[in-house]
This record gives structure tokens, C-alpha cells and sequence, in this order.
């Protein structure tokens, strides 16, 4: 459960994060919407102040029409001043409806509202229309009454003052609404920009936390997996968090564990083979040579016998000893090659520039007998000039050339000799027309002591060919066979061109093969 | 994350808080008549006028405070103007009653250039008048308030002054009074008819200003009326009227039928009952409470008639 958690902590983290940043942002936005919806409100509300305003002055100018339409019908008695007057009586009731229902959400104002339309009823009751009716019958009366009685003015200026109060107060909640929209509009400013801040803040802050506990510590796992890969195995990152790249760190250090646990244990199987090997050849090169000593021996008591008894019993000893010179002789043979295989590809190389068509000679010259004998044509091409041991190299020339002359069919044998540049390293060929063999036994025939034939139909001990190939390995090419029953082979093998082996410094790994 | 969303609350509440709006503050004070005594009765308020000026003023009062401490609703429209718009407002039907003098009804409404004999027959001929447009008189003051001319004690002194007709001696008389004064029979056109006059230069004058305009010898004489509070101070000369320019002027509320009719015989009777209380003592005594001591026309009335028993 406590572990569950732990390897959670990262995801819950983020989580966690975004919640609260989305939190936050809902907040910024609700203030935000609150704001411009108090500013709209606001800016309503100064609206309809503003018609309220118009709606007021219409009727207070109505009533001054009316006064002054009656003042100058009074002194002219002129029918026609009393259009504009009539005009504003059938206006005036529907410009007051209008400002009541204006004002109808301030009770103040609408007492206010209330208190003009009285003043207009009496002043429309008490004034205009007495005098009207006054103009009507006795209009110098009226004149009159115009000149000495000052009550429609002083009513329309008691009315002016209630329309001077109403207007001062709606002018007040234009203000004071204008400044609140600006004030909300500032807010809606302020929360807009704050918001932005606030998401400029998380994702920075979210950066920072995702560079801190994801990217870095990752990057720290794939700058030791690189490490690893180029084989610091000791290679191990801090694995102090509880967290997933906890978890990563821990499952990276195990696996460099293992890794170095298996490096180790495949270094020491390796340097048990090796010595078990070097013991065994050591074996093999002792045992062959002090087989050989013993060997001599019969060979010369074999020699002795022959000496001494061959007079005697000419018919049966010879036969005998004989016998036994050949067997010795054999078994001589077979520890030379022994020996010779044991120590080929072994001890240090001399590599010196060595033109192939020297080693070539040298094997001749050695083969000189065995080509006399068999009428064998060998035809060398002109070769190129090899880094490489000198006598090795001669040795596998004179083994390849002499199994030619060797496994030869009915035809005298003839045998070509050529190297071709190959991709920065040349390629020797020697080819034969002898018996070939099948194509999947050319593996094997490199393989120590392995015979396709008899020993009767072609002597030899079956080791030349896996010498040949220690040695082509040491020197750090290839050897391999091409043929086919009946139609002669191909032997090929690689050697690195002296350029190639000039770019670089190729002695050190060549002599870590001679080693291996 | 519980503080967190405290904080949010705080400041959402902050921030609605600010748009409730600002009324109630200052209710406007809109009752027409403060309710004293019994609850009022049903059916429409009587609309009472009055015309401009002091005594008016008081009138008014009077009849409003006794209608409502009789259980009527009121109305009550000062300051309405002079004679002629008052009566005009009554016949248009803005109003339902008005005080009224009964010889300036006859003379400045009635358009009649005959005096009547006595008091009586100018009652009975403005009652005839007004029954004609549907409309009628309740009974009259024991007061009257005749208008007159004033002189100062010196001025009549220097001049031998008893009578309006001794001011034909003069060469040019100037004379304190309101505007109507000059289209009006009570007025230069009765003086210059009955007396002769034709010297005397009208400085047109609000009530109750020619008091101070004479006081201050900028006129020679000034218009009045016998009820005048400042008349109390003896501290003028009233000039006699042989040749009757000036009527008596008994006071009578002029009042609409169908008020009677709508509201019954209990509305005349509480009408006439301080009507009957108001003797020319009486009425110099408001009159001067208010003009010269400043009370309000309300408190005065309320005084006479808590005095009188006619509210409690």
C-alpha cells in the first residue's frame, strides 16, 4: 500500500498540480466574470439614468412651454401661442409615464417622481388651466393675472428645483455607476492579466518541477545507460527517490549489476579455458616431444635388430622390422604434425613486408620433389607484397600447394596461384584440378586430424589444412575452400593489405588474436 | 484548500457586496396630512384651496385641521393665487372648496359693480351666484375684512387726513398695494370713480410688504385690510370710506355641491363650526402671530382651535 503510494507520488504530484492550477484559473475566471458582469450592470444602470435625465428635461421643458405659451396668450390673446401649449399638455402625460417607469427601480427617485407629478397636477389644476378658462371670458383679466401673480412661476420654480433634485441624483448614479464600471472594467482588467500571469507562473512552475524531478534525473539514467553501453560496468546512478525515476534508477542499477556480475563471470570461465588450454597444449607439445625420444629408440634397437639378425633370418626379421620402422615412423609423423599444430598460431609473429611470390618460392623450392614426381604445372600470377611472418606464411603456401599436387586425379596435376585487392585486404587463391571433394565437407577439412580418405590412397596425418588456418587466423584473415567432387578446389584465404595495415596500428589486435 | 476556498469566498462576497444599491437612505416624506385623531373616513379627500396670502393661509389651516380631526381626509392647496385663478381652479374642478370674501366674490367674479346694500344682501346675492354654477356658500364670519387705506400718524397729521377724500388735495399720493389693486373696482378704478382720484401712483406690493414699504416712508399709503395683525400696533392711520369703495367683506367658503352631497351634512357642520368661532379679534390676533411673531399659519390654527376645543 505505502509502496503503491510512493510509486505514485509523481502522477499524484501532477495531478495535484493541475487541480490547483485549474482551481486558481477557475477562480481568476468567476472573479473575471463577476467584474464585466458588474461593469454591464453598471453601464445599464447609467444608461437608463442617462433617460431618465432626458425623459425629465422633456417634461420639465413641456411645462415650461406651457407657461410661457399661457404668458404670451395672456398679454396677446392670440389663439394661435396656445398650439405649443396644447401640444405639451397632450405630451406631458406619456413623457411622466415614461420618467416614472424610468426611475422605478430607486424608490427615492420615484418619490421624487411622484412629488413632480403632483406639483404638475396642481400647477396644470390650480394655474394653467384657471387661467385658460380666465383667458376664455375676460382675457384682460388674465393679463392681469399674468403681470401681478407670480404663482406659476413660483410653482414651476418649486417644480424646477424637485426636477433639479431628481436630475442631480440621477446625474450622481451616472457617476458613481461610471466609475463602478470603471472600476469592474479595471477589475476585469486586473483579473484577465492576473490570470495570465497565473498561467504564465504554473506552466513555468511546471516546467521547472517536470525539469527538476523527470528531466534531469532521466537524463542522469541515459548519460550512465551510455556510460554502461561503452562498458563502465561499475557505472551506477543515485537511487535515493521513492518515486517512479526512484523505481527507474533502482531497476538501472540492478541491470548494471547483473551486467557486471555476468562480465565477471564470463572473464574467469575465460581465464580458466585459457589456462586449461595452455596446460593442455602444453600437454601435447611436452608429450610430443618426449614422445619422440623414446621413438628414436625403437627405431635405432629396430635398426640394431635388423643388423644383427637380417644374415641370419633373412626371410622373416626384415619383414618384422620393417614393420616397425614404418610404424614408428608414422607415429613419428603423426607428433611431428602434432607438434607442429600445437605450436602454429602460438608465440609471437614476425610481421615484416613480405613479397608473396618469396613465400610462394619457398614453398616450391621445399616442394620441389613431390611437383618433379607428380609432373605437376603450377602456374604463380603476380602477387602483391603482404605484411606477415615470413615463414608462416611460406609454410601455409607450401601446404596448400602440396595438398594440389597431392589430391590429384588421373590428369597431371596443375595448379594456379594468383591474389586479387579485395575491399582493403587481398585475397590469395590457389587452385587445382584434382578429385575435389563434396561441398559440405569443405568445413570440416579444417578441423585437426580430420581425412576425407585413407591413409593408403593419400599418406598424410590430416593436420596441414587446420595449420592453415591457425595461422591466416593469427594473422587476422580467413581461410575457406570452394570445390566440388571430381572438379578440382579452390582454396582462398585473406590477408590484410599492407595500406590498410599501415592506417592503423593493426600489429596490437593481430597479436591479441595470436594470443587468444 | 478549506482556507483557500474561505479566501475565495471572501473576496466573491467582497465583490457582489459593492453592487447592491444605495436606497432607502432618505425616503422622501410624501403623506399629505399627518393622521391625528380618528382614522380618516372613506371616499374622496375635500380639496381645500387657499389664495395668497396670510389670512388665507390660516383659513386654510383652520378648516383642514377641524375636517380632520372630524374623521375627514384633506387636501390642503395654498397659495393657489389670487380670486380670480382660485375660482377658476373651484369651477374647473381642482378644487372642492375655498375661502371667499363675500364682496370681492361680487365685485372681481361676479363682474357686479353694484354694491349691495348691507352684508346680507351681499351674502345672499354671492350665494345666488355661486348656486347658479353648481356651487353654494356655507355660512359666513362673525369677521370681516374690509380692505381700507393706510396712512402713517405723521403723514395724516401733516395733510389733514380723515377721510379717502381728503387725498384729492394732494398732488400725487404714492400707494402701496398688490398688483390686481389696479384692474379692480376695490381698487384705483373704484377710487378714481367714487372719490375722484386720479393722483395716486401704485407701487405694486406683495402682501404683506406695504407695511414695511410705509413704515419706511418709500410710499405715502398703502393698501390694507382690518384684520391685518400689524393694525394691532395702532401705529397707522385708517382713512374712512364715506362713499363705500371697499366692500365689508364678510369671509365665506365657497364649496361644491357634490362635495356637500358627497360627503353629507357632516361636512358643512364641521365647516361651519369654525367658521362661526372666527371674530375679527380673533382673526388680528393669527394674523399677527404669524406675521409679525413668524409662527406658521399651521401652529397658530392648531393653537385656536385646541383653544376652542375643536381638536384635541
Amino acid at each position: 500500500m505505502l509502496r503503491h503510494k510512493l510509486r505514485t507520488r509523481i502522477t499524484t504530484r501532477v495531478v495535484a498540480l493541475s487541480a490547483a492550477a485549474a482551481a486558481l484559473l477557475g477562480t481568476a475566471l468567476v472573479f473575471l466574470i463577476v467584474a464585466v458582469t458588474g461593469q454591464r450592470d453598471a453601464a445599464r444602470v447609467a444608461f437608463r439614468s442617462q433617460e431618465a435625465l432626458a425623459a425629465a428635461g422633456q417634461l420639465e421643458s413641456s411645462m415650461i412651454t406651457i407657461e410661457n405659451g399661457l404668458r404670451g396668450y395672456a398679454a396677446s390673446g392670440l389663439k394661435r401661442l396656445l398650439s405649443p401649449v396644447n401640444e405639451a399638455l397632450g405630451a406631458y402625460a406619456g413623457e411622466q409615464r415614461r420618467l416614472t417607469r424610468l426611475v422605478s427601480a430607486d424608490p427615492t427617485q420615484q418619490a421624487r417622481v411622484d412629488e413632480i407629478a403632483r406639483s404638475i397636477a396642481d400647477y396644470l389644476d390650480l394655474w394653467a388651466n384657471p387661467v385658460i378658462r380666465l383667458a376664455n371670458t375676460d382675457p384682460a383679466d388674465a393679463r392681469s393675472q399674468f403681470l401681478s401673480n407670480p404663482a406659476g412661476r413660483a410653482r414651476l420654480g418649486a417644480m424646477r428645483s424637485q426636477f433639479d433634485a431628481l436630475q442631480e441624483r440621477e446625474r450622481s448614479v451616472i457617476k458613481s455607476r461610471v466609475e463602478r464600471a470603471e472600476q469592474r472594467s479595471a477589475y476585469a482588467i486586473g483579473f484577465g492579466l492576473g490570470g495570465m500571469g497565473l498561467v504564465l507562473a504554473i506552466a513555468a512552475g511546471c516546467t521547472l518541477y517536470l525539469r527538476r524531478s523527470v528531466v534531469l534525473p532521466v537524463l542522469t539514467v541515459a548519460e550512465a545507460t551510455g556510460r554502461l553501453a561503452s562498458g563502465q560496468l561499475s557505472t551506477r546512478v543515485p537511487a535515493a527517490r521513492e518515486d517512479e525515476l526512484g523505481d527507474l534508477a533502482r531497476s538501472f542499477n540492478s541491470m548494471a549489476d547483473w551486467l557486471q556480475h555476468s562480465q565477471d563471470e564470463l572473464e574467469r570461465s575465460n581465464t580458466e579455458l585459457k589456462r586449461s588450454n595452455a596446460e593442455l597444449e602444453q600437454f601435447a607439445s611436452v608429450t610430443s616431444h618426449d614422445l619422440q625420444a623414446p621413438l628414436t629408440t625403437i627405431s635405432m634397437y629396430a635398426e640394431l635388430l635388423e643388423r644383427r639378425h637380417g644374415v641370419e633370418d633373412p626371410d622373416g626379421v626384415p619383414a618384422l622390422v620393417e614393420g616397425i620402422r614404418r610404424a614408428t615412423s608414422q607415429a613419428r609423423g603423426l607428433i611431428r604434425d602434432l607438434l607442429e599444430y600445437s605450436r602454429a598460431g602460438r608465440g609471437p609473429l614476425h610481421l615484416e613486408q613480405v613479397p608473396a611470390g618469396l613465400a610462394v618460392e619457398q614453398a616450391l623450392e621445399a616442394l620441389a620433389g613431390a611437383i618433379e614426381e607428380s609432373g605437376a604445372r603450377v602456374n604463380v600470377e603476380p602477387l602483391p607484397v603482404v605484411l606477415a611472418d615470413r615463414a608462416n606464411l611460406s609454410r601455409v603456401f607450401q601446404n596448400l600447394i602440396g595438398n594440389a599436387v597431392k589430391f590429384s586425379g588421373e590428369d597431371s596435376p596443375e595448379v594456379s596461384i594468383g591474389a586479387e585487392h579485395d575491399d582493403g585486404q587481398w585475397c590469395f587463391s590457389v587452385a587445382d584440378n584434382g578429385i575435389g571433394m563434396d561441398p559440405e565437407q569443405s568445413k570440416r577439412i579444417f578441423e585437426p586430424f580430420q581425412r576425407l580418405h585413407g591413409e593408403e590412397d593419400y599418406p598424410g596425418t590430416g593436420i596441414g589444412l587446420a595449420v592453415c588456418e591457425r595461422i591466416i587466423s593469427q594473422h587476422g584473415g580467413e581461410i575457406w575452400a570452394l570445390s566440388r567432387r571430381g572438379e578440382g578446389s579452390v582454396f582462398r584465404f585473406t590477408l590484410p593489405a599492407v595500406a590498410a595495415l599501415r592506417e592503423g596500428d593493426r600489429g596490437a589486435p593481430v597479436h591479441a588474436r595470436a594470443g587468444a | 484548500m478549506r482556507r483557500a476556498a474561505s479566501i475565495v469566498a471572501v473576496l466573491l462576497a467582497a465583490l457582489v457586496g459593492g453592487c447592491g444599491g444605495e436606497g432607502d437612505r432618505d425616503r422622501a416624506r410624501t403623506s399629505t396630512s399627518p393622521a391625528t385623531g380618528d382614522p380618516p373616513t372613506g371616499g374622496p379627500p375635500v380639496r381645500i384651496g387657499t389664495k395668497n396670502f396670510t389670512e388665507q393661509y390660516i383659513l386654510g389651516e383652520l378648516y383642514r385641521q377641524a375636517l380632520e380631526a372630524g374623521g375627514f381626509r384633506v387636501e390642503l392647496k395654498d397659495d393657489v393665487g389670487s380670486s380670480e385663478i382660485t375660482h377658476q381652479a373651484l369651477a374647473g374642478g381642482a378644487l372642492d372648496m375655498y375661502p371667499e370674501y363675500v364682496d370681492l366674490l361680487l365685485s372681481e367674479v361676479a363682474n357686479l359693480r353694484v354694491r349691495p346694500r348691507d352684508p346680507e344682501a351681499a351674502y345672499r346675492a354671492a350665494k345666488a351666484f355661486e348656486e347658479r354654477s353648481g356651487f353654494t356658500l356655507l355660512a359666513q364670519t362673525p369677521f370681516n375684512d374690509a380692505n381700507a387705506l393706510a396712512v402713517k400718524p405723521a403723514f395724516a397729521r401733516r395733510h389733514r387726513l380723515r377721510s379717502i377724500a381728503d387725498l384729492r388735495r394732494l398732488a400725487r399720493v404714492t400707494l402701496a398695494a398688490p398688483q390686481e389693486f389696479h384692474s379692480r373696482f376695490e381698487g384705483l378704478i373704484g377710487l378714481e370713480e367714487r372719490y375722484g382720484l386720479n393722483n395716486l401712483k401704485q407701487v405694486v406690493t406683495k402682501i404683506p410688504l406695504q407695511y414695511a414699504k410705509l413704515d419706511s416712508g418709500r410710499v405715502d399709503s398703502a393698501r390694507v385690510s382690518t384684520t391685518d395683525g400689524q393694525l394691532r400696533k395702532r401705529n397707522y392711520v385708517l382713512l374712512a370710506d364715506p362713499k363705500r369703495v371697499f366692500a365689508t367683506n364678510h369671509v365665506a367658503p365657497v364649496i361644491s355641491r357634490k362635495a356637500l352631497r358627497t360627503h353629507g351634512a357632516k361636512l358643512s357642520a364641521a365647516i361651519d363650526a369654525v367658521s362661526r368661532l372666527l371674530t375679527r379679534t380673533a382673526m388680528q390676533k393669527m394674523n399677527a402671530a404669524v406675521d409679525i411673531a413668524g409662527r406658521t399659519p399651521r401652529d397658530v390654527a392648531e393653537e385656536f382651535l385646541r383653544r376652542k376645543g375643536l381638536r384635541s
